[in-house]
């Protein structure tokens, strides 16, 4: 039943092919898919498509009261949803003008760099099985397990663990979690020598990494790359240095650069964190019962809390990038808007897109996942 | 035994035409080798599962049956009965042939396998020749599977596939070449007699970039990791049987596997001695030859095991490149080596 008009269309002959990449795909972190234009192996045109994770969360936001939100905010990254609970509530805490007391900043602290070591773990593990060794990923799983272990010992919750309030956080550390947290740093770092022979200092994995995807410096700060992929070009900015927030200004750590820009420096990067993350946490170890005091602010009723009028907008290294949130108060009990900008938003759309063109059809998803993007972050 | 049973089968149904008793004789000796090996595929998914399940600080499958020994079977089964999904665009006759010209080839070359000193079904004279026809057949089912399955996955996957082995075909020819040059036969019985007399005497020693190049070619030749972008998960989802489902896809990975055997075994006669045992006095002959066979090629087999656990996979351009820059040079001069040490010098190789 073709119109009358119909006619058939014409194609050059070519070499070219589309062929979609995703949205289910064994390469490609959550639902997320691409429009790739192929010249053999070769990658012409890449065209990110996102939506399919699309929860609606800065709409949903504006209609739940300010507590409520707490619960949603993690499901925003689920590799890594410590930092958005955190910035969330610095952002209504900057806004009520809450001070929150030095022990909840010192455990956030704590939280924050737990959370970056199993993001970390899961990151280079998912490159890992991108390029077909999925060693270790299970390794990564496996130890990323044990960090989730303390992470339900200390909050209660296992992934999602709804423990920051505006104010400070939920509970006290329980006894003993200090020395259970420090042998588990002891063995993740134990564990360190054993990634590296089998996976960074893999010949054939350095062989696939070297050289693929790779951006300048110039570049990356054009397409607003943040957090380790801007690090691996070189250029040390982290926000936890440059713009401090909770207590980073009085902890000692190095901010780990490598030169490459391409997916091995990236890796290098991750690997290095993981050892200043375990750096951060033994001072926080060594510093936190020195530090009594209350561990939240008192806060209004929660359910009939009617932040005041402003505005503000705090942002936080999470383990992909540079974290922010912007929330506007109108002084009801809901917040009148809320924008996450999430670091994945920038490198899984703009900055694959152009590092996917000119590589070949292998390394798409190992660029992806060398750039740490998080789908359900993009589509929000 | 084996002559015991042909005289027992000829002499009691003598009663039958003769065509009739070959026939079944030659279908009985098939079966006594494709159903041992059958069962050895089955367990090598098993042991695959399980060495990688631990390499990866997992336990792997220990569910069906005691420690999971019942979990090939219960695959089998869940294949067996589960749908065969033909895409509607798809050349049929091509799509369902396709497997099995994946398999026959994968078990047709057990044929001319000597297990031990006797018992071998053909002991034809060119038997290398034999299996390294057969073997290139396997590309076909490939390349054909890609095709009639009219996806762009399943067809980027059989292209590669088919440069890669074409490419290490070649390489693997010439370590072959180099292993009959020393043996001086075509016959693998007669190259594993060659190498009698302890495990220096075996061809790993002298043809030791042989020994090297062949089984990396033939991990190629295998589709396994660290060359299986045939496959490629992560980037092609499942290559070329990417639209088979049932017992179609249950055929591929029969014939993955067995071919997997039949590279590791090809491994242990030609530079592993075969069934001659480690040491050539008495603890070590006490073993039936067919045992140090078998363990040899379980422990060759092995080694593919932990290639996948440990290696990623190299991309499409590396392999090329390994495989005509570096293996086919590197099998090229140790030819000329082995022919310059055989006939200009007074000892030659193994004497």
């Amino acid at each position: 039943m073709r119109p009358e008009n119909y006619e058939a269309r014409k194609h050059p002959p070519s070499n070219e092919f589309e062929l979609n990449f995703g949205p289910n795909h064994p390469g490609i972190e959550g639902n997320y898919a691409f429009k790739v234009k192929l010249n053999g192996d070769e990658v012409l045109e890449a065209k990110a498509d996102a939506g399919y994770l699309h929860r609606g969360f800065e709409k949903l936001m504006e209609g739940r009261l300010w507590i409520q939100n707490i619960a949603l905010v993690p499901r925003i990254c689920v590799p890594d949803p410590v930092p958005m609970e955190v910035c969330y509530s610095l952002a209504i805490e900057e806004i009520a003008g809450l001070e929150v007391p030095e022990r909840a900043q010192w455990i956030r602290v704590m939280q924050l760099e737990m959370s970056r070591l199993a993001a970390h773990l899961f990151a280079f593990g998912g490159h890992a099985a991108t390029c077909g060794m999925y060693t270790t990923m299970f390794w990564g799983v496996a130890d990323r397990d044990l960090i989730l272990d303390r992470f339900e010992e200390l909050t209660g919750g296992r992934v999602y663990s709804i423990y920051n309030i505006p104010g400070g956080v939920r509970r006290d550390v329980p006894t003993g979690f200090l020395e259970r947290l420090g042998s588990l740093l002891d063995y993740l770092e134990s564990r360190l020598p054993d990634y590296d022979n089998l996976f960074f200092t893999n010949q054939i994995f350095i062989r696939r990494a070297r050289d693929v995807g790779v951006m300048s410096q110039e570049q990356a700060l054009k397409w607003g790359v943040t957090g380790p992929n801007l690090r691996a070009t070189g250029l040390a900015f982290d926000v936890r240095r440059d713009d401090p927030y909770l207590v980073y200004d009085q902890i000692d750590f190095d901010i780990p650069t490598e030169p490459g820009g391409d997916c091995l420096s990236r890796n290098l990067v991750r690997r290095s964190e993981l050892l200043q993350s375990i750096r951060i946490l033994r001072q926080v170890i060594e510093r936190l019962p020195s530090i009594k005091g209350p561990i939240r602010c008192p806060i209004p009723n929660p359910l009939a809390w009617n932040v005041p009028v402003g505005e503000s907008y705090p942002r936080v290294e999470s383990s992909k990038g540079e974290l922010a949130y912007y929330v506007v108060s109108n002084g009801g009990d809901k917040p009148y808007r809320v924008h996450v900008r999430g670091p994945s938003s920038m490198h899984a759309v703009q900055v694959l897109e152009k590092l996917a063109v000119g590589s070949r059809l292998e390394d798409i998803a190992q660029i992806m996942f060398s750039l740490d993007a998080c789908p359900p972050e993009v589509d929000r | 035994m084996v002559d015991w049973l042909h005289n027992w089968l000829f002499s009691t149904f003598d009663f039958f035409p003769e065509w009739v008793l070959v026939f079944t004789w030659t279908l009985w000796k098939i079966i006594a080798i494709v159903a041992p090996l059958m069962v050895a595929v089955a367990y090598f998914t098993y042991a695959e599962r399980k060495l990688i399940g631990y390499m990866q600080d997992r336990v792997g499958p220990n569910r069906v049956g005691p420690k999971g020994w019942l979990q090939p079977i219960a695959d089998a089964v869940k294949l067996m009965f589960k749908e065969i999904i033909i895409p509607s665009k798809s050349n049929k006759y091509l799509f369902l042939g396709a497997p099995l010209l994946s398999i026959g080839p994968a078990l047709a070359a057990w044929a001319v396998m000597p297990f031990t000193d006797t018992l071998v079904l053909a002991n034809i004279d060119a038997s290398l020749l034999f299996v390294l026809a057969l073997t290139s057949m396997g590309v076909y089912g490939i390349i054909i599977a890609g095709w009639a399955s009219n996806s762009k996955y399943a067809f980027l996957g059989a292209m590669r596939s088919a440069a890669q082995i074409i490419s290490y075909e070649i390489a693997m020819g010439f370590a072959l070449v180099g292993v009959l040059m020393v043996a001086g036969s075509l016959n693998l019985r007669e190259i594993v007699l060659a190498q009698a007399g302890g495990f220096w005497h075996w061809y790993w020693l002298p043809l030791f970039p042989l020994f090297v190049v062949y089984f990396i070619s033939g991990v190629a030749e295998t589709n396994r990791a660290p060359f299986d972008v045939a496959e490629g998960e992560s980037e092609i989802v499942a290559g070329f049987h990417v639209e088979y489902s049932g017992m179609t896809f249950a055929v591929f990975f029969l014939a993955e596997y067995a071919n997997m055997i039949l590279i590791a075994a090809l491994t242990t006669l030609l530079f592993l001695g075969g069934w001659q045992p480690l040491f050539d006095f008495a603890p070590f002959t006490i073993i039936p030859a067919f045992f140090w066979f078998a363990g040899k090629t379980a422990c060759v087999a092995f080694l593919f095991l932990w290639f996948r656990a440990t290696f990623p996979r190299y991309r499409y351009d590396q392999i090329m490149r390994l495989g005509w820059k570096i293996l086919i040079p590197v099998t090229l001069v140790w030819i000329a080596v082995i022919g310059i040490v055989r006939f200009y010098t007074p000892f030659g190789f193994m004497g």
